[in-house]
């Protein structure tokens, strides 16, 4: 009841995706992109490109686009990409996301655990990641709604993307309710069997959740309790996905795959190209600040290497984590109308060799470059 | 899906007048094979010999006597039904029961089944094609539990027999060893009651009681009660762990005491049992099943109880219904056909240690319908053997699981 | 004349152990027959040639003296007969570290003791060997050690250690394990260290010999040692192995009482067990014996994991015995499958000769280990050898035990049925001779069958910590485990065999 409260209260002050303002809505001047290669986050590219951002929007994008006079003429001998896309991090709220004193907490909001200028965000920067999915614990049962925020500019994308719910071993306890993974999952039963709240928007499908597993039984777990809920959103949590493929597969969830670090066996990587080659949209939670920011591309490079198909891989970067994040109107692809989130690379951005030239948030240079 | 071709072209090739040959037809491939053995222990009341077992679609449809197998064809010694194992203790590493609450009738333990444990396939491999799981005996009433198949599909709902078969709990030292009084500790919800025999008993018929009393009283509903009603009133048996005499005692008084009140069809089933042989009488008058813990050769067991060699053989002997488990033998451990083997030993007879790992632990939790013997019907679960079952000289070689070779002797 | 006597004797001596002990089960309650017995039974089954229906053995003054149908035995012998029953050689353990007080020493190299000095003859496994049909038992100490104390094969009846003496000074235990608190390197250095330290040893004697100076007279005389006949003289160095020369200058007396039994090692008198717990210890074991000569008096006593080895095994015509775990799993480090490996099985495809060791007594006794063979594909004759005849081979007794012919020891089981069928049950046991044990006076077989109490017993007698419950199994994605699989602990009686080391 308290909940449903609440709910209705938080939804009158921030109703569903309000924008917050940009506070480098003010910058009017066109800048031109010019690069030789162009990721649209698609998975598609264009050679020779001109990219045309205004008001840190993107208004024209392609190869024969004849750049205005006074316009600002950045030239890019290399790869440019949209700005890549972490689906889980806690960069700037390490450890205000993590409410163990209780395990249900479904209007719980994980941007208020955000803070913009925290220094955490200028190592995701200088590895090209613009984007950041805010995640509450998966420790707890129902842990609140993650945020989609830029890692410069505190700017909050969308604050209440996907309700976290925990399935894993992670959320069971040894000395407090839910001591079973049957506990666990009779509690979410009940909660989602009389819903109220985010957990109403998310059984109705309108509030996507993100289902943090780690192993088979507990994927296949979740997807049964998916069907049942008819929820729609994503698993988080890949590595012993490589089993049970075509179950993810038929279910039509997203993937999130958990990031890994170099000589973690192969097991995790397979996992990841099985289910891209199967048609699952996947994109990559990133455990940040746990691990380095890097270790997010170049997990995608082992991929790569091991035959996930570069495109796939840079979409899994960029556009489909954007949809998976519920904000591809706004970022992961060079299009018409998105933010001018830009990333400038010595060479292609999945293979290891490249590095970070420049970032541009907003269409406004956040990183390397000529400053 | 090799082997079956095999078998079905076997099956063609060697003339055998079979009542029901196959046809192939391309459209809608019809699972079929045969297989042969020199004995066929059906567990429905007879033994052919020299019979060709026929399945189609994952059913048995014929049993064939007089068949002579082709060299190709699938030929053992002996067929017994695919073999049934309620106390099979495939746990969740641990995440099976709700500890927080020392009645938890509700929980579902497929809930926190994983169809990827190894325990699985320990279980098929050795013949045991059917399981009951259970909540860990961690609480007085851990929940509900529910017979599975131990392999094929890895979702658990395909591999479901029937849910919620029983309602499991737990009597003796257990439910309150990891108890202990608020005093001297750090507090956490282990800082409670029961904390003996004595408290374990209370809350059993604290929560019987309870729902006694909120029977068709909506103001007094609780967590759990539609379960503990549905297990007073005989619709869901009481699957309760108790090694020693004194907890059998608790189990059967507890049914009797339930009677009194106006609930006589509890049905009561023991599980663990070791010290029955002490208590025939009780379970007699009271109609109780009784679940058989592992042989142990020095006899001693849980709860200081004393497994007596001949226990499987006095209770059948007295008409308690009897089944035999291994607890999920670790690898190389003991099997369910291992088990047999010492009841016999301890005197009960071939038939009954048969019916005691097929026929008998199926109809204790109502999935006899489809398991526990090889009747036409019958869902195709088959242990093979490469000798007479029930003797450590021999053991199973192969299982078939709904119709389809899962491990092939020939191999 | 001397016989009878010696029998009265020894039946003095069981009426005054049996006051003493009131509740001692039937084994030692029947009076002795003075080692001549007449057996007939429905089935002889001799493992030396056909069983023989309705056989008759013959045993006088303890040995056997004629095995064969309609024989001829004297008027006034003490027969027994059991038409409806199978006559079976008894069974032979070919190692066990139960039956002393503790199975290890502490001490690594401890050549100097013997185990007879620690058998309890009034050990529950004794008497609950004799109930599973066992007649013989090398008695060796535990795997961890280096060198362990010397062994000796005994009878499960009797109540000193004189009289239950089989064979004195049966071998002795070496471990290429790591003891407790070792590694591997550092057991390896050991074993090598070990002879290294006999060779200067022997070398600084015959060079203080040489110069005059007469230490190790000193010393024998200081430790009491006394030179006898055989002693007092010097000889050279014997073996195969590496020699010293001008041993002969020694009388043997002089020698080191600690250091002796390991020259017996080396000039290759002395049987030696070799412990191995991986396959990486039989390279070392079979290193260590070439290098010091006793290869061919070695047997190596292996745990399952061992299996992996066999070739090389093979390939040096080393006897083995096994673990009594006689199913290895291991777990496949990439995909976490179990994989069971029936090592008996392993040895019997590549020839080489192998004994099997009880898992546990009663319940699990040898003719359980041999049933399970079977079970996994071996013939009946490869599996009951591996209890019996090869059993008797490895431990050096073929010409005393393990099958039922003229001249080897009058130890008889009777058993109801079929040896390897679960419902056949040990009814009688004769040994040497003399009837030791009649099941239908066995209390403790009847409580561990019917759960009846002994007379005059209380149910305190029953000792044994509770189990814990079944703890649930570990999580599938662990690391997996490497080698063995723990012995089952159910069954662990007082002094169960340690699990090699």
């Amino acid at each position: 009841m308290l909940n449903g409260l609440l709910a209705v209260a938080l939804a009158a002050i921030f109703p569903g995706d309000t924008d917050i303002p940009s506070p480098t809505a003010a910058v009017e001047r066109m800048t031109a992109f010019q690069a030789k290669l162009v990721h649209t986050g698609d998975g598609s590219s264009i050679e020779d490109c001109v990219i045309l951002v205004k008001g840190g929007v993107i208004t024209q994008v392609g190869a024969n686009i004849k750049v205005p006079s006074g316009a600002e003429l950045i030239v890019h001998d290399g790869a440019l990409s949209p700005g890549l896309i972490a689906l889980q991090s806690e960069d700037g709220a390490v450890g205000e996301l993590n409410e163990s004193t209780r395990t249900v907490m479904p209007e719980a909001e994980a941007r208020y655990a955000f803070n913009p200028e925290h220094k955490d965000f200028s190592r995701a920067l200088g590895v090209g990641i613009t984007t950041l999915v805010l995640a509450p614990s998966p420790r707890s049962l129902i842990g609140g709604r993650t945020a989609v925020v830029k890692t410069s500019g505190g700017r909050v994308v969308k604050p209440a993307a996907q309700l976290m719910l925990g399935l894993s071993s992670d959320a069971l306890n040894r000395n407090k309710f839910p001591t079973s993974y049957a506990g666990a999952m009779g509690e979410l039963e009940k909660q989602f069997s009389n819903p109220e709240g985010s957990v109403s928007r998310a059984a109705g499908g309108s509030l996507p959740v993100l289902m943090d597993v780690n192993d088979r039984a507990e994927t296949l777990r979740a997807i049964a309790f998916a069907a049942r809920f008819d929820l729609k959103g994503a698993l988080y949590g890949s590595y012993w996905a490589e089993d049970v493929v075509p179950a993810i597969k038929e279910s039509g969830l997203d993937v999130v795959c958990t990031p890994f670090n170099v000589g973690e066996g192969s097991r995790g990587i397979r996992s990841v190209v099985g289910l891209s080659k199967a048609g699952v949209r996947i994109g990559f939670g990133l455990e940040a600040p746990d691990r380095h920011p890097e270790s997010l591309r170049f997990g995608v490079a082992l991929c790569v290497r091991d035959g996930l198909s570069p495109s796939a891989g840079m979409k899994a970067l960029t556009g489909d984590a954007a949809a998976i994040a519920g904000v591809s109107g706004r970022v992961g692809r060079i299009a018409r109308g998105l933010d001018a989130d830009l990333v400038l690379w010595s060479a292609d951005p999945v293979a290891l060799s490249s590095t970070v030239k420049a970032v541009y948030i907003d269409g406004k240079l956040v990183h390397g470059g000529n400053q | 899906m090799i082997p079956l071709t095999e078998a079905l072209l076997a099956a063609i090739t060697a003339s055998v007048p079979a009542p029901t040959l196959p046809v192939a037809v391309e459209a809608t491939p019809v699972a079929e094979m045969s297989v042969y053995a020199d004995a066929v222990y059906t567990g429905a009341g007879e033994t052919i010999e020299n019979a060709m077992v026929v399945i189609a679609d994952g059913k048995i449809t014929a049993i064939t006597p007089g068949a002579e197998p082709g060299d190709e064809d699938l030929h053992v010694a002996a067929i017994t039904p695919g073999m049934v194992d309620l106390s099979a203790r495939i746990y969740p590493d641990g995440y099976s029961v709700e500890e927080t609450e020392e009645v938890t009738p509700w929980i579902r333990v497929d809930l926190s089944l994983d169809p990827f444990s190894r325990d699985w396939d320990r279980q098929l491999r050795n013949g045991v094609t059917s399981v009951v799981a259970s909540p860990y005996d961690n609480n007085c009433i851990g929940g509900l539990s529910v017979a599975l198949k131990t392999g094929g599909s890895n979702s658990i709902e395909a591999r479901t027999i029937k849910s919620n078969v029983a309602l499991r709990g737990a009597i003796g030292s257990q439910p309150s060893s990891k108890n202990h009084p608020a005093f001297g500790r750090p507090t956490d919800f282990y800082s409670r009651r029961p904390t003996t025999r004595m408290g374990v008993e209370w809350t059993w018929r604290k929560a019987m009681y309870d729902a006694l009393q909120a029977e068709g009283d909506k103001e007094r509903a609780f967590d759990g009660l539609p379960q503990l009603l549905q297990a007073l009133n005989g619709d869901l048996p009481v699957f309760v762990q108790a090694w020693a005499t004194q907890d059998i005692r608790t189990a059967v008084f507890l049914k009797e005491e339930m009677a009194g009140e106006g609930k006589p069809n509890m049905q009561l089933i023991i599980d663990a049992g070791a010290e029955a042989w002490r208590e025939i009488d009780f379970l007699v008058r009271t109609g109780t099943a009784v679940v058989l813990p592992p042989y142990r050769a020095s006899g001693r067991t849980t709860d200081g109880a004393f497994f007596a060699a001949d226990c499987a053989a006095k209770l059948d002997e007295a008409g308690v219904p009897v089944a035999l488990s291994s607890h999920n033998a670790k690898a190389g451990g003991e099997t369910l056909g291992q088990q047999a083997a010492h009841a016999r030993r301890g005197g009960l007879s071939f038939d009954s240690a048969l019916a005691a790992v097929t026929i008998n632990p199926a109809r204790m939790v109502g999935i006899d319908d489809r398991v526990g013997s090889i009747e036409v019907g019958k869902d195709a679960d088959l242990a093979l053997w490469n000798g007479t079952p029930f003797e450590l000289t021999s053991r199973v070689v192969g299982v078939v699981l709904d119709g389809e070779l899962v491990n092939d002797p020939r191999k | 004349m001397k016989n009878q006597k010696l029998g009265t004797l020894a039946r003095t001596a069981v009426a005054t152990c049996l006051a003493a002990t009131a509740l001692t089960a039937a084994t030692n309650a029947m009076p002795f027959s003075d080692g001549n017995i007449v057996i007939k039974a429905g089935q002889v089954i001799t493992l030396d040639g056909e069983p023989i229906e309705n056989g008759t053995i013959v045993i006088e003054n303890g040995r056997i003296t004629a095995v064969g149908k309609d024989i001829k035995y004297p008027w006034n012998a003490e027969v027994k007969e059991y038409p409806n029953s199978v006559a079976f050689p008894g069974f032979v353990e070919a190692l066990t570290n139960s039956g002393m007080d503790r199975a290890n020493e502490n001490i690594d190299v401890a050549a100097f003791l013997n185990v007879k000095d620690s058998i309890d003859p009034v050990s529950f496994y004794f008497e609950d060997s004799l109930r599973s049909g066992v007649t013989t038992l090398n008695v060796q100490q535990g795997g961890s050690c280096v060198v362990g104390g010397m062994g000796y094969i005994v009878k499960p009846v009797g109540m000193t250690v004189e009289e239950m003496t089989v064979q004195p000074n049966s071998g002795i235990a070496m471990s290429a394990a790591p003891k407790s608190g070792k590694s591997r390197a550092t057991q390896t250095l050991a074993l090598r260290q070990t002879f290294d330290d006999l060779r200067r040893y022997l070398e600084g004697v015959v060079q203080e010999k040489r110069d005059g100076v007469d230490l190790a007279t000193r010393e024998a005389l200081y430790q009491g040692r006394e030179a006898d006949e055989e002693t007092s003289k010097g000889r050279p160095m014997g073996g195969n192995g590496w020699k010293v020369s001008n041993l002969e200058m020694i009388p043997r007396w002089e020698i080191d009482e600690k250091k002796a039994p390991l020259l017996g090692i080396v000039e290759g008198k002395t049987a030696v067990f070799f412990y191995c717990s991986t396959p990486g210890d039989v390279q070392t074991a079979i290193r260590t014996a070439k290098d010091n000569g006793f290869l061919n008096r070695t047997v190596l006593c292996l745990s399952s994991g061992c299996w992996k080895a066999a070739d090389l095994i093979k390939q040096h015509n080393i006897p083995v015995i096994l673990s009594s775990v006689l199913t290895h799993v291991e777990r496949d480090p990439v995909t976490g499958e179990e994989k069971e490996t029936f090592v008996p099985a392993v040895f019997q495809d590549k020839g080489v000769r192998f004994a099997l060791r009880s898992a546990g007594t009663s319940g699990k006794s040898l003719w359980y280990q041999a049933a399970l063979c079977v079970g996994h594909g071996m013939t009946r004759e490869q599996a009951l050898a591996a209890v019996t005849t090869t059993a008797a081979e490895i431990t050096g007794l073929s010409n005393r035990v393990g099958s039922l012919a003229p001249g080897k020891d009058g130890n008889v089981v009777i058993f109801s049925g079929d040896p390897l069928s679960v419902m056949s049950n040990v009814e009688q046991v004769v040994v040497e001779g003399n009837h030791v044990y009649d099941r239908s006076t066995d209390v403790r077989m009847r409580h561990l069958e019917t759960g009846a109490q002994p007379e005059n017993t209380s149910a305190e007698m029953e000792t044994g910590t509770p189990h814990k419950h079944d703890e649930p199994e570990e999580k599938d994605d662990k690391e997996p485990d490497e080698g063995e699989n723990e012995e089952e602990k159910d069954d662990d009686h007082e002094g169960h065999e340690d699990e090699e080391n």
